[in-house]
C-alpha cells in the first residue's frame, strides 16, 4: 500500500502536540495527586504548554503565550480559591509549605501558575518588541 | 526527602528541556496546515503539503490520522490483552489445588485485580475504540475524525494510565515494598480501598482516571464525526449497524465515565486528604457501590454494543443474506443503551438494600433480556436458509452468538433475586461474565481483526492458523466458563485464593476437579491465542498481498461497503497503470517508444 494515499492527504496527517498534552495531563496528576511537588510543577507547566502549542498550531489562537498566560492565571486562582476554603488563613505561609497535605499541593499549583506566567508574560513582550 | 526531591526536579526539568529540544525540531518540518476546525483559521488552507507524514518512529509519536491511530489503539489492546491474559493464567494455575499452587494470597489478590482492570479498560475499551477509529470514518465516507488531534490526546493518555495501573508490579521489587500493587478488586469496594494504606492503589485510581479520560474524549469525537461529518449519500436511514452501536456506545461513554471519574478522585480524597465521602460518619461505604455501578453497568454495555455491531456488520456478509430486521437490531441498541441506566443495583441485591428498590431493578434486570433476545434472534434469522460460509470471521460471530446465549441466559438468572442471593458470590457470577467479556466481545474482537485484516494490512491472514484459532478459543472458552457455572452450584466462593474449606460448605472433591477442568480450558484458550499471535504477526510480515478489493466476495451479494470500496480505490492507487485517472496531475503514462 502507498504511504497514505487516503483521503486525508488534503488534512493534516501529524502533530506533536497531543502526545504531549496526555504526558503533561498525566504528570500532573501524578504530581498533585501523590503529592510530589517537582512533578506536579513540571507537570502543569508540560500540560499548559502543549494546551497553548496546541491552539496555536490548529489555528483557534494566533500566538501562543496569552493562552500560557492564561492558563497560568486560571491555575493560580484555582490555587488562591482552594487556600481560602479550605486552609486556616494562619497557616498560608512560605514557611508551611511541606506540611499541610493540602497547602503544599496548592503551592504547587500557584507555582505552576506563576512560571506560566512569567513565560508567557516575558515572550508576549518579547515577540512584540522583537516585532 | 529533600535529596528525592533535589533529584525529581532535575529529571523532570531535563524532561522539559527534551521536549523544547524536540518540539523546536518537530515545529520544523510545518509539514502540516492548520485544520478547519471552529472556523477560526488562520493559516493558509491553500498551504502545499510538502510531506505527508514524517518517516520512523516519529510518525507514530505524531500521527492524527485516523488509520494510524486506530492501529496504535490495536497495537495497545492486544499488548493488553497479552497481559490480562498471562494474569489469567497464573490465576487458573494457581488454583489447580485447593492450597493454591503458584501464589501467595497478597500476589494472588493483586493478580486478581489488575487482570480485572486490565482486560476491561486496557483491553475492551481500546479494542473496539481500534475499530471505531480505523473504520467509522471510512464506513461514513468522512475525511477523518471530526477533531483528529483530540484523538490523538485520547489515545496518548492511554500508555501512562497503563503503566499506572501496573505501577505496583514495576515499582514493588524497587521501593522494598513500600509501594505495592492495589488489592482491591476491580471494583475497589470502599471500606477496603479506603483502608488500604499503599501508594500503589492512589497509582492505579489515577491510571484508572486517565483512562477514563482517554475514552471520555474518544467519545465525544465519535459522536461529533459521526453527527457531522457523514459523506452526503449517508443519512440516518443507510446509517451501518457498526456506526449505530458506536454512537449509542458513545453516548454511554458520556453518562458513565466521567462519573467514574468523579467517584474516583472522591475514593482519592477520602484515601489522601481525609474527607469522609464514604465514610461512615459521612456517605457511608454503600454509595461508593451505588457511584460504582451506575458508572459499571453501562460499563457491560459500553464494551458489548459495539462487537455487536461487529457482529450484525459480519455475519450477514457469509450468510449471503442482508441483516435480518436492521431497524429492529438499531432500536433494540438504543433500548440497551436507555435501560441500561436503569439496573445498576442488581450488582449490590446481597447488600441488604430496600427490598421494594430491590425488586425494581430486578424488573428493569429482567427487561434488558427482550432487546437482547432481539438481538439474538435477528442474528439466527439472518442465518436461517442463508448461503453459510465458514470463514474465520463468520466462525467467531457464530461462536459469538453461541456464546452470547450462554452468557446472556445465565444473566437472565442471576437478574432474579432469590437466584441471585444464592449464587452472588459464587463461581457462578465469574462463569456468567466471562462468557460475554470472553466467549462475546473476545469472539467479536478476534472476527473484527481477521474480517478487516486484508484492509489494514493489505495482505491475508492464513486460513488453517484462524481456524485453529478459532477452535482452540471456542472449546477452551467453553470448557472453561462453563465449569465455573459448574463450580457456582457446588457453592465454591468467587475471589479466593485457596479453597481449602470444610466438606460441610462445598464438596471439595468436585470443586477441585471442576477447577482443574477450568484450568485445562484456559491452557486449550492460551495456546488458542498464540496460534492468533503467530498468524497476525507473521502475515502481516509476510503473508500474500491482497490484489482484490473485494477479499471476502461481497460484490456478489450487493453487499460491499464503503470500507472496502475505499480499499480497491487504495489498490488502484498504488498501481497506477490500471487507471490512468489517477495518475497524479500532469502526469502521463510513459509512451512505449518501440
Amino acid at each position: 500500500m502507498a504511504e497514505e494515499p487516503g483521503l486525508s492527504d488534503q488534512y493534516p496527517t501529524a502533530s506533536p502536540w497531543p502526545l504531549f498534552v496526555a504526558l503533561g495531563l498525566a504528570l500532573s496528576e501524578i504530581g498533585v495527586f501523590v503529592g510530589l511537588f517537582p512533578v506536579a510543577v513540571f507537570g502543569l507547566i508540560l500540560f499548559g504548554g502543549s494546551i497553548a502549542g496546541i491552539l496555536t498550531e490548529s489555528g483557534y489562537v494566533e500566538r501562543p503565550w496569552p493562552t500560557l498566560l492564561g492558563v497560568g492565571v486560571v491555575l493560580i486562582v484555582i490555587a488562591a480559591a482552594f487556600a481560602l476554603w479550605q486552609v486556616p488563613v494562619t497557616d498560608i505561609a512560605l514557611s508551611n509549605v511541606g506540611t499541610g497535605p493540602l497547602f503544599t499541593r496548592l503551592v504547587a499549583v500557584a507555582a505552576a501558575g506563576a512560571v506560566m506566567i512569567a513565560m508567557g508574560g516575558v515572550a508576549s513582550v518579547m515577540e512584540q518588541t522583537a516585532a | 526527602m529533600v535529596a528525592g526531591d533535589i533529584v525529581l526536579t532535575g529529571l523532570m526539568a531535563v524532561l522539559l528541556v527534551g521536549v523544547a529540544a524536540l518540539l523546536t525540531r518537530v515545529e520544523n518540518w510545518r509539514s502540516y496546515t492548520p485544520l478547519a476546525g471552529g472556523g477560526a483559521v488562520t493559516g493558509d488552507e491553500t498551504a502545499v503539503i510538502n510531506r505527508e507524514k514524517p518517516a520512523g518512529i516519529i510518525r507514530w509519536l505524531t500521527t492524527v490520522d485516523h488509520k494510524d491511530i486506530g492501529l496504535l489503539y490495536g497495537v495497545y489492546a492486544v499488548i493488553a490483552f497479552a497481559v490480562g491474559g498471562i494474569m489469567a493464567m497464573l490465576i487458573r494455575l494457581q488454583l489447580v489445588t485447593p492450597a493454591g499452587a503458584i501464589l501467595g494470597n497478597n500476589a494472588y489478590n493483586s493478580i486478581l485485580t489488575s487482570h480485572g482492570i486490565t482486560m476491561l479498560f486496557l483491553f475492551g475499551t481500546p479494542i473496539i475504540a481500534a475499530f471505531a477509529n480505523y473504520f467509522i470514518p471510512l464506513l461514513i465516507g468522512a475525511d477523518d475524525m471530526a477533531f483528529p488531534r483530540i484523538n490523538a490526546i485520547a489515545f496518548w493518555i492511554l500508555p501512562p494510565a497503563a503503566l499506572l495501573i501496573w505501577a505496583g508490579f514495576f515499582l514493588a521489587p524497587v521501593t522494598e515494598n513500600m509501594i505495592e500493587p492495589a488489592r482491591t478488586a476491580w471494583t475497589m469496594y470502599t471500606p477496603l480501598s479506603v483502608e488500604q494504606q499503599n501508594p500503589g492503589v492512589d497509582l492505579m485510581l489515577l491510571g484508572l482516571h486517565l483512562s477514563g479520560i482517554g475514552a471520555t474524549m474518544g467519545a465525544i469525537n465519535f459522536i461529533a464525526t459521526i453527527f457531522t461529518e457523514r459523506d452526503g449519500e449517508v443519512n440516518w436511514a443507510n446509517l451501518d449497524i457498526f456506526s449505530w452501536t458506536i454512537l449509542t456506545q458513545s453516548a454511554l461513554i458520556l453518562f458513565a465515565f466521567p462519573l467514574l471519574g468523579s467517584a474516583i478522585v472522591m475514593l482519592l480524597l477520602d484515601r489522601n486528604l481525609s474527607t469522609t465521602f464514604f465514610a461512615v460518619e459521612g456517605g457511608g461505604p454503600l454509595l461508593w457501590q451505588h457511584l460504582f455501578w451506575f458508572f459499571g453497568h453501562p460499563e457491560v454495555y459500553i464494551l458489548v454494543l459495539p462487537p455487536m455491531g461487529l457482529v450484525s456488520l459480519i455475519l450477514p456478509k457469509f450468510s449471503g443474506r442482508k441483516l435480518f430486521g436492521f431497524k429492529f437490531v438499531v432500536y433494540s441498541t438504543l433500548a440497551i443503551g436507555v435501560l441500561s441506566f436503569g439496573v445498576w443495583a442488581h450488582h449490590m441485591f446481597s447488600t441488604g438494600m430496600d427490598p421494594r428498590l430491590r425488586a425494581s431493578f430486578m424488573a428493569v434486570s429482567l427487561a434488558i433480556a427482550i432487546p437482547s433476545a432481539v438481538k439474538t434472534f435477528n442474528w439466527i434469522t439472518t442465518m436461517w436458509n442463508g448461503r453459510l460460509r465458514l470463514t474465520t470471521p463468520m466462525l467467531f460471530c457464530i461462536g459469538f452468538v453461541s456464546n452470547f446465549i450462554i452468557g446472556g441466559v445465565t444473566g437472565v438468572f442471576l437478574a432474579s433475586i432469590p437466584v441471585d442471593m444464592i449464587l452472588h458470590d459464587t463461581y457462578y457470577v465469574v462463569g456468567h461474565f466471562h462468557y460475554i467479556v470472553m466467549g462475546a466481545i473476545g469472539f467479536a474482537a478476534f472476527a473484527g481483526i481477521y474480517y478487516w485484516f486484508p484492509v489494514f494490512t493489505g495482505r491475508m491472514y492464513q486460513r488453517t492458523l484462524g481456524k485453529a484459532h478459532f477452535w482452540f478459543s471456542m472449546v477452551g472458552t467453553n470448557i472453561t466458563f462453563f465449569a465455573m457455572l459448574a463450580l457456582g452450584y457446588l457453592g465454591m466462593p468467587r475471589r479466593y485464593a485457596t479453597y481449602q474449606f470444610d466438606g460441610a460448605i462445598a464438596p471439595l472433591t468436585q470443586v477441585a476437579t471442576f477447577h482443574q477442568l477450568a484450568t485445562v480450558g484456559a491452557l486449550i484458550l492460551f495456546i488458542g491465542q498464540l496460534f492468533f499471535v503467530w498468524n497476525i504477526v507473521q502475515s502481516w510480515l509476510e503473508g500474500p498481498k491482497v490484489e482484490d478489493g473485494d477479499p471476502w466476495n461481497l460484490e456478489d451479494d450487493g453487499m460491499l461497503d464503503r470500507e472496502f470500496q475505499w480499499f480497491e480505490e487504495q489498490l488502484e492507487a498504488d498501481s497506477p497503470e490500471k487507471d490512468p485517472s489517477l495518475l497524479a496531475d500532469g502526469g502521463q503514462e510513459e509512451q512505449d517508444d518501440s
